[in-house]
């Protein structure tokens, strides 16, 4: 569905001068510095996927995404979507393209909500009975009906931002790109949309290409990342392995029932225990009853670890944490 | 798409436009009287220019303020319906040509309609010194009323003219982001020398104005036959070839420009 071919994209931004006339002679220089903000980035979505695309600040996914919608054209590389090159076949390749940029409405600001539909099943050729159809289902779907007679700019974000979503959707495109749509979102408002986005990928079969820098939209809605780091891919995959390359430790709590004697060889520290040792853990804290250990799950069964912890005296309660995926995303970064 | 629902489309989107900023009705209302107040006082200047020198350089009065008159409706023509090219600046320094070129229609066309500006000043002040201008003329038996018509095939060919600058400066923003000094350049100043007839400069200055930013062609050359029947009546039909290739030109450009569009951060 979607083809990404070593895309690049260079900016070009003219050095500003320093010290005496410093504006006019930058508009006279000829130096420039390049900026490359994406760099030979390579990838393929296909049909039904559910892709989320994630990295710090000012690693390029905007300017991805933005590629792929035909708005910035690559300095070099291809893209093509359904088979079409959005940037010679604008028109054709958008058509099927519903975009959503949580930064910016794409409605019009100054008049009632329902107008911007009117105007742009006008803009798609979407027929009347369809048109009618389909703004049922999302007033349901995403609870539109109490504002649609409220002025855009009246909206609070929670609701633009569905109000957003179901516009980019009214000409039923196959392909979704969405440039962080949870962005300032209330608890509730995050999950109405995550659930309209589930739903549209589901049940509607339809491509989803999301950016957020919300783990949990990630974690609740793709079966596969793919993180930018500075302008390059770092990591395509499932959301599960990308946990394990990363090998976060589990952190083990363990409360003993009475005394328990920690064996030779296993000393405090952050650095995990000696290697001669049969398995291998960090212990980082002892308190009265209670031994915190760091594990990594990927290296040692964890039944092999309760039984080792167990020899150490009469364990009275475990609780296990796995890592937290912002901080697996802290480490890829 | 068939050409009639591209304009029923670009006619809804000017309604669109219209409805938006009558949203602040006050505003709309004093903005339009302030601009046609403006265009009176501006008026006044031309006319005390007419009044206190009466013929320059063997162009009377009337052919002057014909001169005059061309240029501001043909202007007129281009701001109303394109202002937004005019403004285009805006667009690229917030990004904002970013939904623009999600729609599945031609960036300008969806452009131009997201501001349609009404001019009513300037349509009175035009008409009212065109009218003069003609009827002082028809009354001199220079002219007889098939000036009239002529006349406005001009404007119209005027208006092409101007917007194909206008858009060509525009563009020279998707490199520059900044364009207003350029534009005060190319729009404003060679605008307002042309207001007056092109003999007063010096040469390299009348070519500048006839070839490099031919905004000769909107009044001061047609006039040379409607007013004086110098040239030829091939005139006419050049002039309306020759706009064609501005536009042609400068819409190439754009096309050209917009694949260097660069966007903001976010």
């Amino acid at each position: 569905m979607i083809e990404v071919s070593n895309i690049r994209k260079e900016f070009r931004t003219p050095v500003v001068k320093q010290g005496r006339f410093s504006g006019l002679r930058t508009l006279f220089t000829r130096e420039y510095r390049l900026k490359e903000a994406v760099r030979g980035i390579s990838f393929q979505v296909e049909e039904g996927e559910f892709v989320g695309y994630i990295g710090p600040n000012g690693a390029g996914k905007s300017t991805t995404i933005k590629m792929l919608t035909g708005i910035l054209h690559p300095t070099s590389g291809h893209v093509s979507i359904g088979g079409l090159s959005p940037h010679k076949a604008r028109r054709e390749v958008v058509r099927n393209l519903g975009v959503v940029f949580g930064q910016r409405s794409q409605l019009w600001w100054d008049l009632p909500v329902i107008d911007s539909f009117d105007i742009l099943a006008r803009m798609y050729g979407v027929r009347e009975t369809e048109k009618v159809k389909r703004m049922r289902q999302f007033a349901e779907l995403l609870d539109l009906e109490s504002f649609w007679a409220t002025p855009v700019r009246k909206l609070s974000l929670g609701q633009r931002m569905r109000a957003d979503l179901a516009a980019a959707m009214l000409h039923d495109p196959d392909v979704l790109f969405l440039d962080e749509p949870t962005i300032g979102l209330d608890v509730n408002a995050k999950r109405n949309i995550r659930q309209f986005l589930k739903r549209l990928n589901t049940e509607f079969g339809k491509t989803i290409l999301l950016t957020t820098h919300d783990m949990d939209d990630i974690e609740q809605l793709c079966r596969r990342v793919m993180v930018i780091n500075d302008g390059q891919l770092s990591y395509d995959g499932t959301v599960r392995s990308l946990r394990d390359t990363i090998g976060l430790p589990t952190v083990i709590t363990v409360t003993y029932r009475g005394a328990f004697h920690i064996p030779e060889g296993y000393r405090i520290s952050k650095e995990a225990s000696e290697p001669e040792l049969p398995i291998r853990l960090n212990i980082i804290a002892v308190e009265d009853h209670t031994v915190t250990i760091e594990v990594n799950r990927k290296e040692i069964h964890t039944l092999d670890i309760l039984n080792l912890l167990a020899q150490w005296g009469e364990l009275a309660d475990v609780d296990m944490q796995d890592p937290d995926f912002e901080d697996v995303i802290h480490k890829v970064y | 798409m068939t050409m009639r629902s591209w304009i029923s489309l670009y006619a809804l989107l000017i309604r669109t436009s219209i409805r938006s900023r009558m949203q602040y009705k006050f505003n709309f209302l004093l903005g339009t009287l302030l601009a046609a107040l403006i265009q009176i006082s501006e008026f006044l200047m031309v006319a005390i220019v007419l009044y206190k020198f009466g013929a320059i350089q063997g162009w009377s009065m009337h052919e002057i303020g014909y001169l005059f008159a061309v240029m501001t409706l043909s202007k007129t023509i281009y701001r109303m319906f394109a202002d937004e090219v005019h403004h285009l600046e805006k667009y690229l320094v917030n990004g904002e040509l970013d939904q623009l070129l999600t729609r599945p229609m031609p960036v300008l066309l969806a452009l131009l309609p997201q501001k349609f500006r009404l001019m009513p000043g300037e349509i009175l002040q035009g008409g009212f010194l065109l009218w003069w201008s003609l009827d002082g003329m028809m009354a001199d038996g220079q002219i007889s009323w098939v000036a009239v018509p002529y006349t406005l095939l001009i404007i119209g060919t005027g208006a092409v003219i101007l917007f194909s600058i206008g858009l060509a400066t525009a563009t020279c923003g998707f490199w520059m982001t900044r364009i207003t000094v350029l534009q005060n350049l190319t729009e404003d100043a060679a605008r307002s020398a042309a207001q007056y007839p092109l003999t007063l400069y010096p040469k390299w200055m009348i070519s500048l104005l006839l070839f490099a930013i031919p905004v000769g062609l909107v009044n001061y050359v047609p006039a040379l036959y409607i007013l004086r029947g110098e040239l030829g009546g091939w005139i006419l039909p050049l002039l309306a070839v020759a706009a064609l290739f501005c536009l042609l030109l400068s819409v190439r450009f754009w096309q050209y420009g917009i694949t260097k569009y660069q966007s903001t951060g976010s």
